[in-house]
């Protein structure tokens, strides 16, 4: 295990695989290359965070613990996009939901990119297994806080399917932390749990390093090389190089094909690396009821609904930092200072859209390291978030809110009655009417059957190269219907195995 | 200026006196219909925490928020505040000249002008959250626990550090209890009690809030 200040020379290493990023699919990779004996060094830009480094200010969290201060935006249809820079990646910082890809949403990937070993009873042992160690399980209710169960209230009153979320944390508080790293040290970030494993195993983990190229010729790939690079600023130190005798990159849908095509449009003769990003963009209305609900107690992201999968989106509960869930309360002033008291009374929750249809890119920003992204909302897909936006307000009628705030441009700040709110049904906000935040991002290394339409095979080792495998959500072919994170890792679960074997 | 903390590490005194007028727009001093009076933006330490935030940015991080301060504080040339004397650069404007710029802003018709907006909204909410002050009022504190020591403490230094400056030893290991969910009345995290707000203080010069005590 190496951190920044171990650095005091160039660095040279040898081993089987390197693995390039260690966020979920990074993580479970690495540790399954490792226990089958396998000599695995592990590689990650952002340095390890103690409970000492969390920030529960939540503009300073995202400062440190995200890309480009938290501040990174689309272009096209412009919205916010995160992503972690720390040991563990996205799950240091997320709200831990583990769901499993429904068989429909795999069904449709099979045909679309001629799969032919992606359905869930294939995933299902992967699933199973990350589980058990992880700890997977339903979020109890003792921990739910009344904001997550007043939503569970509002689904049943309306006969809607609801269920806690399944997150990988154990021994859950409550503190509604999620978003800023678990001080309760419950939640099972993969830097407190897939990479200790790994490092037991015998995986050799070097934090605070940059990889710039893959190092390849003809179909073989011969490891990576970049730079060391201070935590925070990134400043460059040392060059480092990694020879290996295969190479599995899980940087992440934004960075994995920069890396590709920084490296000699490495493994794109399909022309798809760094095409076909998707996002599941959400939004989020605020209800309030007429007694407290006390938000700040409560799993960030305790329950939700799966009732309109296939309609194309998903409801669920929230809670962040209170100044990031406040930037969307509407009006200045003493009006404003008065809905910031009503927080109290308050509970948020958000939906999320599949937007199959609504499709980007991802391309270097000139000379800097960092991807200019672009990404276009298809009004039809705005329409199915817009009425996922008259859903949550039904719920939270239902749950008895005195009023909410659909944070819809266009509309009152402020909805007092389901009747008020059947305006949402009649008119279904547009995409420029909706305060919007990319969440899950996927597509832009796809995987696919035929060779000049994908990038990844089924075990997600490129087309192009025997030894190089990509295995993070960029080799989804679509969305896959609920949060990405568990069918990412089940996948990198099984390619790791599949490399196992072969090397 | 008496509301503008000195000494500034990374904001001009012209843009602080720009983020001072703009908090205090957003969160002026007064009384609410309901509950305790709120402190103001710049009671609130609003613009001692984007001075230390914007140290955490990205330097084209902070030169795009520098051209969103001189955009709004010339933007009234364009777009003027109603009353006598809107065309003045926002700073210049009367506390109620402002509001109705905010106002303005967030209500246009247009969601490029409304996103912009968004960006010094965020900036500025963001900000007066960090107040430990703020968050009190509010009821949305973060309630205090003991962080238990796991394997993964063994492992990491904080950042920046050694790992000679791992504190913990495998005997200090201790499991996260389970079924012990917090009380949502229970005491509040000691940095953001009123006795603890030395500690808030610190924490929004620029050193870390977030640790919490241990065990």
């Amino acid at each position: 295990m190496r951190v920044f200040a171990d650095y005091t020379g160039p660095v040279a290493d040898r081993c089987d695989v390197v693995v390039v990023g260690s966020g979920p699919c990074g993580a479970v990779a690495a540790y399954e290359l490792a226990a089958a004996g396998r000599d695995v060094v592990l590689l990650e830009e952002g340095p390890p965070f103690t409970p000492a480094d969390f920030e529960l200010d939540g503009a300073r969290s995202m400062a440190r613990t995200m890309r480009e201060g938290g501040l990174r935006f689309t272009s096209g249809y412009v919205m916010p996009t995160m992503q972690a820079i720390a040991l563990g990646g996205g799950s240091l910082v997320n709200s831990a939901i583990c769901g499993r890809c429904p068989d429909f949403r795999l069904a449709e990937w099979a045909e679309a990119a001629a799969l032919e070993r992606t359905a869930r009873s294939d995933l299902d042992p992967h699933y199973d297994a990350i589980a058990a160690f992880l700890g997977i399980a339903p979020t109890p209710d003792e921990v739910q806080g009344r904001r997550n169960l007043l939503f569970r209230d509002g689904c049943q009153a309306l006969g809607w399917d609801n269920e806690p979320c399944a997150r990988n944390v154990v021994g859950c508080r409550g503190s509604g932390e999620c978003f800023t790293g678990c001080r309760a040290r419950a939640k099972q970030s993969m830097d407190i749990s897939y990479v200790p494993a790994a490092i037991r195993a015998g995986a050799r983990v070097y934090t605070s390093v940059q990889v710039q190229r893959v190092l390849a010729a003809g179909r073989r790939a011969g490891g990576v090389e970049g730079r060391v690079a201070a935590p925070f600023t990134g400043a460059p130190g040392p060059s480092f190089r990694i020879e290996a005798k295969a190479v599995v990159l899980a940087a992440g849908v934004l960075a994995t094909p920069l890396l590709l095509r920084r490296s000699g449009d490495l493994a794109n003769r399909s022309k798809q690396v760094g095409e076909n990003l998707q996002f599941h963009p959400g939004t989020s209305v605020m209800g309030v009821f007429p007694e407290p609900v006390e938000p700040v107690f409560g799993a960030t992201q305790g329950y939700q609904s799966l009732h309109f999968l296939r309609e194309g989106f998903k409801l669920e509960t929230l809670w962040a930092p209170p100044g990031v869930l406040a930037v969307r309360l509407p009006g200045s002033g003493l009006e404003l200072e008065q809905k910031l008291l009503d927080m109290r009374r308050a509970a948020v929750w958000d939906c999320i859209a599949s937007c199959k249809r609504s499709r980007g890119r991802v391309r270097e920003r000139g000379r800097s390291l960092q991807p200019a992204v672009h990404w276009r909302f298809h009004p039809d897909d705005a329409r199915t978030l817009g009425r996922a936006v008259w859903a949550l307000a039904q719920i939270f009628f239902a749950a008895g809110a005195e009023r909410i705030l659909p944070g819809v441009a266009g509309l009152p700040d402020e909805l007092g009655s389901l009747e008020a709110a059947r305006v949402l049904e009649r008119q279904p906000p547009r995409a420029a009417d909706l305060v919007v935040a990319s969440t899950h991002a996927f597509g832009t290394t796809r995987m696919h059957g035929d060779p000049a339409r994908g990038v990844v095979d089924e075990d997600l080792k490129a087309h192009d190269l025997d030894n190089l495998y990509v295995v993070d959500t960029g080799v989804f072919p679509g969305s896959p219907a609920v949060n990405p994170m568990f069918t990412g890792m089940a996948l990198a679960r099984r390619s790791a195995l599949a490399l196992a074997a072969r090397i | 200026m008496s509301s503008i903390p000195l000494p500034l590490r990374q904001l001009s005194a012209r843009e602080a006196r720009f983020f001072a007028a703009a908090a205090d727009a957003a969160f002026p001093h007064g009384t609410t219909r309901d509950g305790p009076p709120l402190p103001s933006g710049t009671e609130a330490g609003v613009v001692a925490h984007l001075d230390g935030w914007l140290e955490l940015l990205p330097r084209r991080n902070r030169t795009l928020i520098r051209l969103l301060i001189v955009f709004f504080e010339y933007a009234t040339w364009v777009l003027p505040a109603p009353g006598r004397g809107g065309r003045r650069r926002f700073t210049a404007l009367a506390p109620e000249q402002r509001v109705a710029v905010f106002e303005a802003w967030s209500g246009s018709r247009l969601r490029l002008r409304r996103l912009v907006f968004a960006s010094l909204r965020m900036l500025l909410t963001s900000s007066y959250f960090a107040s430990p002050a703020v968050l009190r009022a509010t009821g949305l504190a973060p309630l205090a626990f003991a962080t238990p020591v796991v394997e993964a403490d063994l492992l990491y230094p904080p950042v920046g550090q050694a790992r000679d400056a791992i504190r913990w030893r495998r005997e200090d290991l201790s499991r996260p209890p389970l079924h012990a969910p917090l009380d949502p009345h229970g005491p509040l995290h000691p940095d953001y009690t009123e006795e603890g707000a030395s500690t808030g203080e610190r924490a929004r010069a620029g050193e870390s809030a977030g640790a919490g005590a241990r065990g």
